[in-house]
This record gives structure tokens, C-alpha cells and sequence, in this order.
């Protein structure tokens, strides 16, 4: 099977700083790395590729930089990278990007071989917005499934496990269809010397460009983005009392936190309620 | 046609005046609509008297139509139902698209989902299909006193930054808030409303089949839930640290749940994270022991009324994000603090009976 596997290159930390005078983010020494979260989905692909044979494209829309994770992939175990790259692309929301990458799908469906599967990470840690799956998967209109920790062919259907705050459900879907992972899914492989070797060796990346993609510009980048960032303020603070004691001992830090809870109103309230109930809620 | 329609022929041409409500997207289980789904009532309310427009429930499914009340009753003016056989078993892209659909010929201005796990499948799938701009986790939603644009706020980049968003050139506007982070609003059973059936051309053939769904063992309480939190981070050290935390639980009858680095460790499972990769909790009182207090933590303990924090380390930042701070080693303070809290258990107990 063939299975498009999307990475995101973003900020390592996500303690990123904002400069105080313009309140915009500094990104400058924050080293860049591949998505966390994008992690256990190169792991599934991978997985499955072992299984069922095929290759796994790993796809990234950023500028140059990225090719470095695309390069981690492929050290991975990943057959080849595409890096998406156009400074027409620059400013895209969710939905532009999203176009992109379905275009790149289908670019991919048509000149090198039909895809299969497509899988996401659960979302990313600058951003989080968990968009990128459904609406690629809306613009392809294929299904989508959220939340897999698991998949595997059972008689020939394809099956996928997820898992929801309350429940595990096993899902039958139709191929060609995209999944995105959940971040606790799978522990991802290390990167292999045979893999790093081979990257030297075959470079096996290609950048598209919209010179490729001849996407139309009202459809990418800032044009084709609906959603716009009209301002950004600093996480306004929850007033708390801030009240800090240092303890002498363990039993003074005991004693003064029964005392203080004691006195506050809301606090002593709870306290009294779960200490008097009967049996365990654990 | 107005300048308006030069866009990507992907999209279609908009008059945005054409546009009117603010819709919320029900979430149903067999108990009827989920309570996350009647908070967005909250956000609804708010915007829908600002655009002074109504607030409509649209409910997707099959025998569903029994719910709709709940909605009158939470609050919304009117709801819409999409009661049809061939959504009898939820699928995300056909649900999206008969969502969708109703969107296109309704047009209503808001669309509000809360972002469940299947809301987060849900909402964007929904969103793209109209060509739409999406706002996820959403914290606050206004409106731009002189465009009318829904401001939706969220905080990207490790909760430290709110972006204000908003989508000037296209309708509906959607935006979607995790469970929790906005109040149920107050029951009125006496609440009258309008509710519609309504009907799409073609409910799409599903090709995605649940073939089985395992509950995960309820016999805990949700931490979303409980009022008051136990919570443990990396500075617990090891999985004895983690288990001396369990065992102050124990002895207050409270639930347990942890950092992001908690679950890493393995030592508590992910839906018991709290912060922004995890869950908004709302106790009355948190008890965060082992933790150092960062953003994406705290992020989730916003609505924690008080909060207690106990940790080795006087610069971290959870004291400023406490109420009561004790700068000290668990490992002296949970033993004594469970005595004390046994023996005041006891007294409690003398008095009752």
C-alpha cells in the first residue's frame, strides 16, 4: 500500500518567548523539530509498511529548513520525502494549507502511484488546531477517522482502533481514506544507520513548488486563507493570592495547610464534603 | 457580481448580509444532547445578542428529533433537526456533510461545535466542506463592535499568547471550544421554541463502519468532574512519588490527575491530563503537588476556584499561579499532611455518627 504520511516542521520549546515590545513571538534560536505529535503517525505508516509492503511519502508544506526533517524521516525508515515549498504558500490559515497538501495528494495519486492512506499527528504543539486531517479529507472527500492508536487488515477491510474520552471503537473503512493519530499511540522507531546511508547516497527528496503545483493563488497563501489574526495579548493572568509559606517540617507544612484551607471558605467546604464521604471515588 | 466573488473558484460567492444566527451543533448520546454541546449555549448567547440574531440547535442523527427540547431548554430560540435513517450510525465525513449541506441553504452566520474528541473530527471536516475558516479551542468569543465579525480567541504557541481571529470575508464563522471551558447555561423547562425538521438532498453512502465500541471501565470519576483535584507532575521523581500522591487521593476520596509529563512517564493515562494538550478541569479546589506550573498546565486550571500547590523549588512558577504555595519536599509533607487529614477524617466521623 501506498501511505502519505504529513510532518510538520515546527519551534522545539514550546515556551516560546514573545518580545516585549512588538508582543509578537521570537522565533529566532529556537531550534526547529519535527512535530512531536506527527511522530507516532511515521510510526504507523511505518508499521503497516512492514506488514503490507508499499512505501511511505512523507510530505511537509514549509520552506527549505524542513527538508532536515524530512531527512529525519527518512532516517526513520520513510522512502521519500516532498517538501512543499513556495513563498507563494507563506501566510496560509488552515483551510490554504489544507489545499495544498489535498493537491499535493493528488498530484502524488497521479504521477507516482495511488495512495492509499494518509496520516496526520493527533495535531501540532505551536499551533494545535487538529484542522489538518478533516480538511484535507473534506477537499479529497474521503472519510476520516480521528484518534487511531491502531490498524491493520482484517479479511482484506481495512480496520483502525481509536479511542475517545470514553471509549475504544474499532472502525471499518473504506481506502482511500486519511487517519490522523492519537500522541500517545505508538513509540516511535529510532533512526537507523542503513536509512542515514541511503539518504546520502539516493537523496531521495524532491521539492514542488506552485511552478509543480499550479495551484491558482486566489486558493493559497493570505488569499486563500479566510481566517485572519486581527491581534494577539498576553494569556491574561487568573487573579490568585499567591500566598507562599516555607515550613520548618513536614508536619509544620501539614499543619499550615489544614489551618489555610480551614479559612477559606470555598476550600474548607470541599475538603469537609470529600472527607466525609463513605468508600472510594478512585 | 461583486468584487466579493473574486476568490478561489474552490469557493462560492457570498453576500455576508445574507447571513443571519448562530448555530450550535448538538453532539447526542443516548442520554440526549452531551452536556459539552449545551455549554456552547453559553458562547451563543453572547454573540447571538450582540449580531441581535437568534440562537439555533441543529441536531444530525436518527431518532433524535426526541431531544430537541434540551436545547429549547438551555437556552437556544429555535432548533433544527436532520432526523433521517441514513444517518442512523455516526460516520464523520457524512454527518459533516449533511451539516455542511443544512450550512449552505440555512446560512447561518456562527457555527459553534464544542471540541469533543468527535467534535475535533467533526468541525473542521464540516468547516472545509463550506470553504469556511475554523477557530479550534476557542476560550472567549466577542464580536468587532463596528465590522460585526466574531472575534474568536484562542491561545496558540503554549498558552501563553490569545489570538483574536476573525473571518472578514466569508460565512458562516466557525469556532469550536473544549468541553468545560464555558458554563452550562441554567435549565428553564418552561422554555418554549420552535423546533424544524428539515431534510437534505442526499445523505451520503458512509464509508466508514463502527464495528465495535468498547467503554473504557467508568468506575472513576471523571477529573473533569470532580471538585476537588489531586495532581502530580515531574518533580514527583519516580512512580513512588506518583504513588504517595495516589494515596493522599485516597485519603481525601479525591480523583488523580497529572501533567503532561505525568502521563509521559506512564504514570497516569492521557485522559487524565490536565493542560492544553489534555483536559480543562474546573474543582473547587486543586491540589497540584510535584509541579513546576507551566502555561500549558496551568492553562487548564483556569477555572480552578482555589488552588494549593506544594513544590521543593520556591522560583516555580506555579506559585504565581496559586492561592497557597508551600515551598517544601513532598516526600515530608504528603505523610504528615495525611495524618493530620485522617485524624481530622476521624473527628469528622465521631461527630456524625
Amino acid at each position: 500500500m501506498r501511505i502519505v504520511v504529513g510532518m510538520k516542521w515546527v519551534p522545539g520549546t514550546t515556551s516560546v518567548r514573545i518580545d516585549p515590545k512588538t508582543g509578537t513571538l521570537i522565533r529566532e534560536g529556537v531550534p526547529s523539530i519535527v512535530n512531536p505529535h506527527d511522530m507516532p503517525a511515521v510510526e504507523l505508516s511505518l508499521q503497516l509498511k512492514d506488514k503490507y509492503k508499499g512505501e511511505v511519502i512523507a510530505i511537509s508544506m514549509a520552506p527549505p529548513p524542513a527538508l532536515k526533517g524530512l531527512e529525519y524521516l527518512i532516517g526513520m525508515g520513510v522512502d521519500r520525502g516532498i517538501l512543499v515549498s513556495d513563498r507563494a504558500f507563506a501566510g496560509a490559515d488552515t483551510l490554504a494549507t489544507s489545499y495544498v497538501i489535498a493537491k499535493t495528494i493528488e498530484k502524488i495519486n497521479r504521477e507516482i502511484g495511488k495512495v492509499d492512506l494518509v496520516v496526520f499527528g493527533q495535531e501540532t504543539i505551536d499551533s494545535s488546531t487538529a484542522h489538518i486531517g478533516a480538511q484535507t479529507a473534506s477537499w479529497l472527500n474521503w472519510p476520516y477517522i480521528y484518534y487511531v492508536h491502531d490498524a491493520k487488515f482484517v479479511d482484506s477491510k481495512f480496520v483502525v482502533e481509536r479511542v475517545l474520552e470514553d471509549a475504544v471503537e474499532e472502525w471499518e473503512v473504506e481506502l482511500p481514506a486519511i487517519i490522523a493519530t492519537h500522541m500517545k499511540a505508538l513509540k516511535p522507531r529510532p533512526v537507523r544507520l542503513i536509512n542515514k546511508i541511503r539518504y546520502k547516497v539516493e537523496k531521495p527528496i524532491m521539492t514542488w513548488t506552485n511552478a509543480e503545483l499550479k495551484l491558482d493563488p486566489r486558493c493559497i497563501g493570505l488569499k486563500g486563507s479566510p481566517t485572519i489574526v486581527s491581534k494577539t495579548v498576553n494569556v491574561p493572568e487568573v487573579p490568585r493570592k499567591k500566598i507562599v509559606y516555607t515550613p520548618k517540617s513536614g508536619e509544620d507544612a501539614a499543619k499550615w495547610i489544614i489551618e489555610t484551607l480551614m479559612k477559606d471558605d470555598k476550600a474548607s467546604k470541599v475538603l469537609m464534603k470529600y472527607l466525609s464521604m463513605e468508600g472510594e471515588v478512585q | 457580481m461583486s468584487s466579493n466573488c473574486n476568490i478561489c473558484p474552490e469557493w462560492d460567492c457570498q453576500k455576508l448580509e445574507d447571513f443571519k444566527n448562530v448555530w450550535v451543533v448538538g453532539e447526542v448520546d443516548e442520554n440526549g444532547i452531551t452536556e459539552a454541546s449545551l455549554q456552547m449555549l453559553t458562547p451563543a448567547s453572547k454573540i447571538a445578542s450582540k449580531l441581535n440574531t437568534k440562537i439555533i440547535g441543529v441536531l444530525v442523527g436518527y431518532n433524535v428529533k426526541k431531544f430537541a427540547n434540551q436545547f429549547i431548554e438551555y437556552g437556544a430560540d429555535e432548533v433544527i433537526v436532520l432526523d433521517d435513517e441514513g444517518l442512523s450510525m455516526y460516520s464523520p465525513h457524512v454527518y459533516a456533510r449533511a451539516i455542511a449541506e443544512l450550512a449552505k441553504d440555512q446560512k447561518p452566520a456562527v457555527i459553534f461545535i464544542s471540541a469533543t474528541m468527535k467534535g475535533r473530527e467533526l468541525g473542521p471536516y464540516v468547516a472545509n466542506t463550506l470553504r469556511a475558516g475554523i477557530t479550534a479551542d476557542c476560550t472567549e468569543f466577542d464580536v468587532d463592535e463596528k465590522t460585526k465579525d466574531v472575534l474568536m480567541i484562542r491561545p496558540p504557541f503554549g498558552a501563553i499568547l490569545l489570538a483574536y481571529i476573525k473571518t472578514p470575508t466569508r460565512r458562516p464563522q466557525v469556532g469550536t471550544a473544549r468541553p468545560n471551558v464555558f458554563k452550562l447555561p441554567p435549565r428553564d423547562p418552561n422554555r418554549k421554541g420552535k423546533i424544524v425538521e428539515v431534510k437534505v438532498k442526499e445523505i451520503e453512502k458512509p464509508k466508514t463502519r463502527l464495528i465495535s465500541k468498547k467503554m473504557l471501565p467508568i468506575s472513576e470519576v471523571p477529573i473533569e468532574k470532580a471538585e476537588l483535584l489531586v495532581s502530580g507532575g515531574k518533580g514527583l521523581g519516580a512512580i513512588e512519588g506518583f504513588n504517595m500522591l495516589k494515596d493522599l487521593a485516597k485519603t481525601l476520596n479525591a480523583p488523580v490527575a497529572g501533567t503532561r509529563k505525568a502521563v509521559d512517564m506512564g504514570w497516569i493515562p492521557h485522559e487524565k491530563q490536565v493542560g492544553q494538550t489534555g483536559k480543562s478541569v474546573k474543582p473547587i479546589l486543586y491540589i497540584g503537588v510535584g509541579l513546576s506550573g507551566a502555561a500549558q498546565h496551568t492553562f487548564g486550571i483556569r477555572e480552578a476556584e482555589v488552588v494549593l500547590a506544594i513544590n521543593n523549588d520556591p522560583n516555580a512558577p506555579i506559585f504565581n499561579q496559586s492561592d497557597y504555595g508551600v515551598v517544601a519536599d513532598f516526600r515530608e509533607v504528603l505523610p504528615a499532611l495525611m495524618k493530620e487529614l485522617s485524624e481530622l477524617k476521624n473527628k469528622l466521623k465521631a461527630k456524625g455518627s
